[in-house]
């Protein structure tokens, strides 16, 4: 915000003007996504730090819908282990029935692992509908001052966040943020069925698929094509 | 030479596939060294009244175009994309855009997978080591920011 556009103009040797760009561009992400006061001290010790419960921003979702919360540090391995065996439940232990649907939350840093997961989700288990919907998340903050007896701080960050619903039964294709199932123009019954009869083979295939090592040509992938 | 020619592409660090699977085709990257180059994502459609949201430019800049399309442009609908890291800043300039609009703007997102290709290039072309590509997959985001019809 206090940097004058017309500084990148005047260069006063090249490492500051990338310095000067750099800052620039970093800074007003978290300006932006945060209403707090710029200056943190960084003294300051971070007490608590509570998020608002706010209800799905997705309209007509069950209350007890099995909800992952997609954190920054959280491995997707975990992640989709758990959310797999549930969806896919069925006739592995015949201990319980299958979701019909699942709700993938994450916000700030974690959004981009929300997206991943959910998208790796949906090449396994195949035949989803998807409604993604973005907000912003409040966060209060409570900072405590080193010093004994000074007033400690409250702040509230605002971050944007990410709400993804996938679901074995249709929804309303007009909802904003709607994706259909990704089929390869087949019908949704026809990839349950193959989905049904060939799981070990369909699944090998796909993890094959999604860590494949192409040994190609030199001719297909020289550097003068990369380079410009 | 080895220097990669830009240096904002190779200073990218959480995007190095570091996971050789056991089930591929064995990833030997010993004892020949390689050296990782990325290659652009696919070229992707470009209409007028699309966004492609990189790290590399300013925000500001970023939401201004985005802002001056929707007002200035005369779009009523504009697509903002992102592509791994830039999802974040692909999701704060809509929701901006929708704030600075007190509301009236919607939003719709859809998430995909894009496939980017590696090459990998022997270090010393004496040893043998042969030029291999590696496809890996990242996340994208497609944002469209439009004025609802009047109903």
């Amino acid at each position: 915000m206090t940097e004058p556009r017309g500084q990148m103009k005047s260069s006063n040797g090249a490492s500051s003007t990338v310095m000067a760009l750099q800052s620039a561009s970093s800074s007003p992400d978290v300006q932006f996504s945060s209403l707090s006061p710029k200056l943190e001290p960084s003294n300051f010790r971070r007490v608590s730090r509570t998020e608002d419960c706010s209800p799905y921003p997705i309209p007509g979702l069950a209350a007890d819908i099995l909800h992952m919360r997609v954190k920054e540090g959280s491995k997707i391995r975990n992640l989709l282990r758990f959310a797999t065996a549930r969806m896919q439940g069925e006739g592995n232990d015949g201990s319980g029935t299958s979701l019909r649907q699942v709700v993938f939350t994450g916000s700030g840093r974690g959004v981009t692992k929300t997206i991943t997961c959910v998208e790796i989700l949906k090449r396994k288990v195949g035949g989803l509908h998807q409604v993604s919907k973005l907000y912003y998340k409040t966060v209060n903050e409570i900072w405590e001052s080193p010093q004994q007896g000074a007033p400690g701080r409250n702040t509230q960050r605002t971050v944007p966040a990410i709400c993804i619903l996938l679901s074995k039964d249709p929804l309303d294709p007009q909802e904003p943020g709607y994706q259909p199932p990704e089929t390869l123009s087949v019908t949704t019954e026809d990839v349950e069925r193959r989905r049904a009869l060939f799981r070990p083979a369909h699944s090998a295939s796909l993890q094959h698929t999604a860590k494949r090592v192409c040994m190609d040509d030199l001719s297909v992938c020289s550097p003068q094509t990369s380079k410009d | 030479m080895t220097e990669p020619r830009n240096p904002g592409m190779s200073s990218i660090p959480q995007a190095a596939p570091v996971h050789t699977d056991s089930t591929s085709p064995a990833v030997e990257m010993d004892p020949v060294e390689y050296t990782l180059r990325k290659r652009l994502p696919r070229k992707l459609p470009k209409r007028r009244n699309d966004v492609y949201v990189n790290m590399k430019t300013d925000f500001r800049a970023q939401l201004a175009r985005c802002q001056k399309l929707l007002e200035g442009g005369g779009h009523r609908e504009i697509c903002v994309h992102g592509l791994g890291l830039a999802i974040n800043r692909a999701i704060n300039i809509a929701l901006q855009l929708q704030a600075s609009s007190q509301g009236v703007l919607q939003l719709a997102a859809n998430t995909s997978t894009v496939e980017l290709v590696d090459d990998l290039e022997p270090e010393d072309p004496d040893e043998a080591g042969e030029p291999m590509t590696r496809t890996r997959n990242n996340s994208a985001i497609h944002i469209k920011v439009f004025y609802p019809d009047p109903q």
